[in-house]
């Protein structure tokens, strides 16, 4: 959970985009199809996601976050999303998301992890009476990944909103 | 003197409260929303911001007294003044950043007139134009408006634009007993302070003001409408660090456990309620130990036995602001539009405490009360659907009547309405605060 946003000096990027583009777009299709529990098990144990609620907002511990999830939490929403009762989801939402711009930002020297930088549009309708909620999320994705056999896992997803510092609706979904 | 002729918009408000309901159009008429901008929001303690997000001599944060914009600012002797957010000249907003620094001068963008971080006119540029009959750094009129009623308690500001002849009272006698609470969790800082500077939960409810104020003292719901927060066992999830578990959610045909637990009400619609059903008495862990022994540095045993004691769940000062003990926060309420609020949540860092204590505090704040949290989002979606339902006027009426005859209203020599914890009691108190100010302070 203290684990630093920003890792050990690393060297000149060599890894290959291809697998890391990806694991990228299956990430977003598992949260886009509602399969919340696959999605979390793409994460490391001690794994996070975190999405900031201010630009230059350093760490996750000083100030409020949109979300700040560790593993435990993470069960904790999913279970809620699940449940029969969960009102504000009944109509549920049904997103989608786009990721591109991919680039490794870092490549870590010893671990061999990567610090992968992505754009991302996410469109979510909710067919709610009175009014059905649509509206567009934008942002940046970071994602620090460890190679696991042919993929990877992660060790943290940061998700920046363009607009991270707005009043919002309530939010359901991870970005 | 009314130009227009027209008559007076006073409605006949005994027709809209009765002592067990209201009528719809309290949540919905354009009109009485305006009324109620004016009388209430134009009337009462409104909590502005807390001394800890302007130390420094220029710091200032954007707030909102009901629709008309202010900000709080440090000026350069260290006072911290409500100013309107509107130049004297041509009514331009000075600020329009939530919050910064703006220094020693506040300068408007459109024609350059000039003043100190106090407010008070320092020059018009081209000054060749202005007669000198203006006098305009002595006259009060060329310089920014100052809200005059500003106190402060234990660095929470509040203000009020209240004219002198309204009956409402200095912030310390309004607040009642209700200021015992603010105490009880400030005292929780080894400090004796809080620290409000660590972000905030901004969220808006696409209903009115009234319902999220009617819902925090509402012990009645958490059972429905947070079902989905609890488990097999009607445990809800951990929301301290410290607890085994959440509160428990127990849904019984007759009774509620929750009615063991009490609420109160005060005049002006101020009230307060027992602590959740956490089970509080299993709470420990090396942080709570860590907070009890910086509190010892202080405090007797006794005392830091107290202040570690749940004494009350939270405390509304109605209108504008709830604080919380369990999960530290501050939350305001910010009515825009009949069927628009818009709510921010603070954190409270305990001044003192150690770090991880705070770092804690913030991120169970992210679960329980953000934009996205497990908890708030059903509020809200409840809120949303209360405006969506009123639109129908098959029925005129939202009923308030639960444990009416229990009401011991008044009866307290301390002053203090009680009843059981789902009683609507509550509410009740707040409709007769909301008569109060619609009627310009008449009990």
């Amino acid at each position: 959970m203290n684990a630093p946003l920003i890792g050990s000096p690393a060297t000149a990027g060599t890894a290959d985009i291809r697998p890391v583009e990806a694991f990228l777009i299956r990430e977003a299709r598992l949260l886009d199809e509602r399969r919340f529990e696959e999605w979390q098990a793409l994460f490391v144990p001690e794994g996070y996601y975190w999405a900031p609620a201010r630009h230059g907002q350093t760490d996750p511990w000083s100030e409020s976050s949109l979300m700040f999830d560790d593993r435990e939490i993470m069960a904790n929403r999913i279970q809620r999303l699940r449940h029969p009762k969960v009102y504000a989801q009944i109509p549920a939402s049904q997103a989608t998301r786009q990721v591109s711009n991919v680039s490794i930002e870092e490549e870590h020297a010893q671990t061999g992890e990567l610090t992968v930088r992505s754009v991302f549009f996410m469109f979510e309708h909710r067919a709610t009476l009175p009014q059905p909620l649509e509206r567009i999320f934008a942002g940046e994705y970071r994602h620090r990944l460890r190679r696991e056999a042919d993929s990877f896992h992660i060790v943290w997803k940061k998700a920046t909103l363009v607009n991270c510092d707005a009043t919002f609706d309530p939010l359901f979904l991870y970005f | 003197m009314n130009p227009f002729d027209l008559p007076p918009r006073t409605p006949d408000f005994e027709a809209l409260v009765k002592p067990d309901r209201v009528h719809r159009s309290i949540y919905t008429d354009p009109a009485l929303f305006d009324l109620e901008m004016e009388r209430i929001f134009g009337r009462a303690w409104l909590y502005i911001g807390h001394l800890s997000q302007v130390p420094r001599e220029g710091d200032f944060i954007a707030a909102w007294m009901g629709r008309q914009p202010v900000i709080m600012i440090r000026d350069g002797k260290g006072e911290v003044n409500v100013l309107h957010n509107r130049c004297p000249h041509r009514g331009a907003m000075l600020l329009t950043e939530e919050r910064g620094n703006a220094g020693s001068v506040l300068r408007c963008p459109y024609h350059g007139w000039t003043f100190r971080n106090n407010g008070k006119l320092m020059l018009a540029p081209l000054r060749d134009g202005y007669a000198e009959r203006y006098r305009m750094q002595e006259d009060e009129n060329f310089s920014i408006q100052k809200v005059a009623r500003v106190e402060t308690y234990r660095g929470f500001v509040f203000a009020s634009l209240a004219p002198r002849e309204h009956p409402l009272p200095g912030l310390i006698e309004f607040l009642g007993q209700a200021g015992t609470w603010i105490d009880a969790i400030v005292d929780r800082a080894p400090d004796g302070e809080v620290d409000v500077s660590g972000g905030v939960h901004k969220y808006f409810v696409r209903g009115n003001w009234k319902a999220q104020i009617e819902n925090l003292n509402d012990l009645y719901h958490p059972q429905f409408a947070h079902a989905c927060t609890s488990d097999k066992q009607e445990r809800q999830f951990k929301r301290r660090y410290g607890d085994e578990s959440g509160a428990h959610l127990d849904v019984a045909e007759t009774g509620s456990t929750w009615d063991a637990m009490k609420v109160a009400g005060i005049d002006w619609g101020l009230s307060w309620c027992d602590p959740l059903p956490f089970n509080h008495e299993a709470r420990g862990g090396p942080l709570v130990e860590e907070h009890r022994a910086a509190l010892a540095k202080r405090h007797s045993p006794e005392r830091v036995g107290e202040i570690m004691s749940e004494r009350f769940h939270n405390v509304i000062i109605y209108p504008s602001v709830v604080m919380q003990l369990a999960s530290s926060h501050v939350r305001t309420i910010r009515p825009i539009a009949p069927d628009l609020t818009e709510i921010r949540v603070y954190p409270m860092r305990l001044k003192g405490a150690p770090e991880e204590i705070n770092r804690q505090l913030v991120r169970y704040l992210n679960i329980t009360h953000a934009a996205g949290s497990l908890i708030q989002t059903d509020d809200v979606e409840m809120f949303r659907r209360v405006q969506a339902g009123l639109a129908s006027e098959g029925r005129d009426w939202v009923w308030l009547n639960r444990y009416v005859d229990a009401d011991r209203e008044g009866a307290g020599a301390d002053g203090v309405r009680r009843a059981p914890g789902t009683s609507e009691l509550v509410m009740r108190n707040q409709y007769r605060g909301w008569l109060r100010y619609m009627r310009e302070g008449t009990p």
